[in-house]
């Protein structure tokens, strides 16, 4: 049981308390270049998600068994050239290599695949996938996911980074969708001249961000609402949670 | 072995691996998943001009093109397609081709600021839109007002304004309509040139002759000589509007034309042989040439 609450705290401190765009503002360009519609804010949105899980889930996978310092692959290679099994062969400096080069082919083989498969749904976000490869919201997802292998004490398995980076999706449709709800309406406003268009969508978004971090201290509640255990375990899920919600912070500087 | 040595060949070779595992991929997939599209749409969209300017209704030439493979679509909706490229795309969808011209704009006012009386200073945004709203730019509140929405309307640089008046550059205009979306007074249309030159009633004003001689020098006065004489004209609100589809050959309507009082049916479009052998002796305005010199390379740098 403990595993899923943990999970659901996880998806949760991601898609609002901790939003990709509103608290670390990763994926600002789509946020404020197709956030004019609802119906197109809301496709970007989940094609963002969907691409967010296959690059969360090719990532985990190489930076499992690639990229860590731990990583089985050059520890073998390095044990084969008869190496001291105590120094680490580190393949992290290829994570950025990685990561772009995985995220752009696969996402390249979905949008011809469903191009094939699924002409009308192609119609209506494969227009975005291409966009979407370049997003710095997937990459500081993976970023994340390799910066959690990369910490031998809270090791993240392949279910939490798949939670966390559709968590991250999530959080990024309804932060967008909301944004072009405000904007839909803010074409009917009567707006000073010299704050139309990216003035007052980059105002709104302020504020949004703002009222997002009302959000704050919700997980908090819900643990104490859904973990009725003893002091200890609550402690230790409360540490586990800190460091899901707050150690991002320093991966963006 | 170092482990420096062992991280560079594990990074090379891992990239390496990648890099042909991914391009295979790529490669079968390209193969496996390949749509075919009809060879027409790609035939199609060569012929039109791909300007995407959207005066057919359809989001630019690519999807106008499939729509016309897939029968949606008519046939001569492109304004900037002449009869031959209409005859083109026609044998490519096996169809017979409708009967279609070219559409291009004109302006329902001849009036330059000279013959606009009644004109007065105007210190407001220099926008027709916003001029149109206050009373008392000028006399005429059907005529062109000159501060040139159409002209910054339009992609192609085939409207501009000439001594207050707004003047199609015909060898430009590609009929999109967006010049008649920004006039205010709607004194632009879009209309067929079934010839190189057609008749155009370059008047607006809907008032009574008195009226109309008030504000303009130039205005028509509405006496209805036109439509008596010939019946392609109508005559609505002291304003004859041309019937285009009643539109004849070059000479049936010069007699109409020479009989206007005011001369307001005039010819738009290219120019007449005649046109050019009477203004080839006047010299060329000075070919401007472009200098080089910018005002950044004289720039004083302070500070």
């Amino acid at each position: 049981m403990d595993i899923f609450i943990n999970l659901l705290l996880l998806v949760i401190s991601t898609a609002f308390i901790n939003n990709f765009v509103l608290k670390y503002f990763v994926g600002i360009c789509p946020f404020l270049g197709v956030s004019k519609k609802i119906s197109t804010a809301f496709g970007m949105g989940c094609a963002v998600t969907f691409v967010m899980g296959i690059a969360a889930f090719l990532s985990w996978t190489f930076t499992f068994f690639i990229l860590r310092p731990e990583a089985p692959l050059p520890a073998w290679v390095w044990a084969q050239c008869g190496g001291d099994p105590a120094t680490k062969v580190d393949l992290s400096i290829l994570s950025y290599l990685v990561f772009i080069f995985v995220i752009a082919s696969s996402v390249q083989f979905v949008e011809m695949y469903v191009r094939k498969f699924f002409p009308s749904l192609y119609k209506a976000f494969g227009v975005f996938l291409p966009l979407i490869t370049t997003n710095c919201a997937i990459l500081f997802a993976c970023l994340e996911i390799l910066k959690q292998l990369q910490d031998p004490t809270n090791l993240w398995g392949l279910h939490e980074a798949l939670a966390y980076s559709l968590a991250g999706g999530i959080g990024f449709t309804v932060a967008i969708s909301i944004m072009a709800g405000i904007r839909e309406e803010l074409e009917m406003c009567d707006i000073p001249t010299q704050l139309r268009g990216v003035g007052i969508a980059l105002l709104t978004a302020a504020v949004l961000a703002m009222a997002f971090m009302g959000f704050a201290g919700v997980d908090k509640g819900l643990e104490k609402a859904m973990m009725p255990k003893t002091t200890a375990a609550v402690e230790t899920s409360a540490e586990t949670l800190e460091k899901a919600g707050e150690a991002p912070v320093e991966a963006v500087r | 072995m170092t482990p420096f040595t062992i991280t560079v060949l594990v990074a090379v070779g891992v990239m390496l691996t990648l890099a042909v595992v991914m391009s295979w991929i790529l490669g079968w997939a390209n193969v496996a998943f390949r749509v075919e599209v009809d060879p027409k749409v790609a035939e199609i969209s060569a012929v039109l001009p791909g300007a995407n300017c959207g005066a057919c209704g359809f989001a630019g030439c690519n999807e106008y093109a499939a729509q016309l493979v897939a029968g949606t679509a008519p046939c001569g909706a492109c304004t900037q397609c002449n009869a031959e490229k209409n005859q083109r795309i026609a044998q490519i969808l096996g169809v017979a081709a409708a009967e279609t011209f070219p559409y291009k704009a004109v302006v329902h006012c001849m009036a330059n600021d000279a013959q606009r009386i009644d004109r007065r200073e105007y210190t407001g945004e220099r926008t027709c839109a916003a001029a149109n709203l206050v009373s008392g730019v000028q006399g005429c509140t059907y005529g062109c007002l000159g501060f040139g929405d159409c002209e910054r309307s339009c992609k192609y640089g085939g409207i501009r304004v000439v001594n207050g008046l707004a003047t199609v550059y015909y060898d430009k205009c590609v009929g999109c309509k967006a010049c008649e979306a920004a006039c205010p007074r709607h004194i632009i249309s879009i209309i067929p040139f079934k010839k190189s030159r057609v008749l155009v009633v370059a008047c607006s004003n809907r008032d009574i002759g008195p009226d109309v001689r008030g504000v303009c020098k130039v205005g028509c006065i509405g006496c209805g000589a036109c439509s008596r004489r010939d019946s392609a004209f109508q005559m609505a609100e002291n304003l004859p509007t041309i019937d285009y589809d009643a539109f004849g050959e070059d000479d049936a309507h010069l007699v109409t034309v020479e009989k206007c009082p005011a001369n307001m049916l005039v010819y738009v479009g290219e120019p007449t042989a005649q046109d050019i052998a009477a203004t080839q002796d006047e010299p060329l305005p000075k070919v401007v040439q472009a200098d080089f010199k910018t005002t950044v390379d004289q720039t004083k740098w302070r500070g």
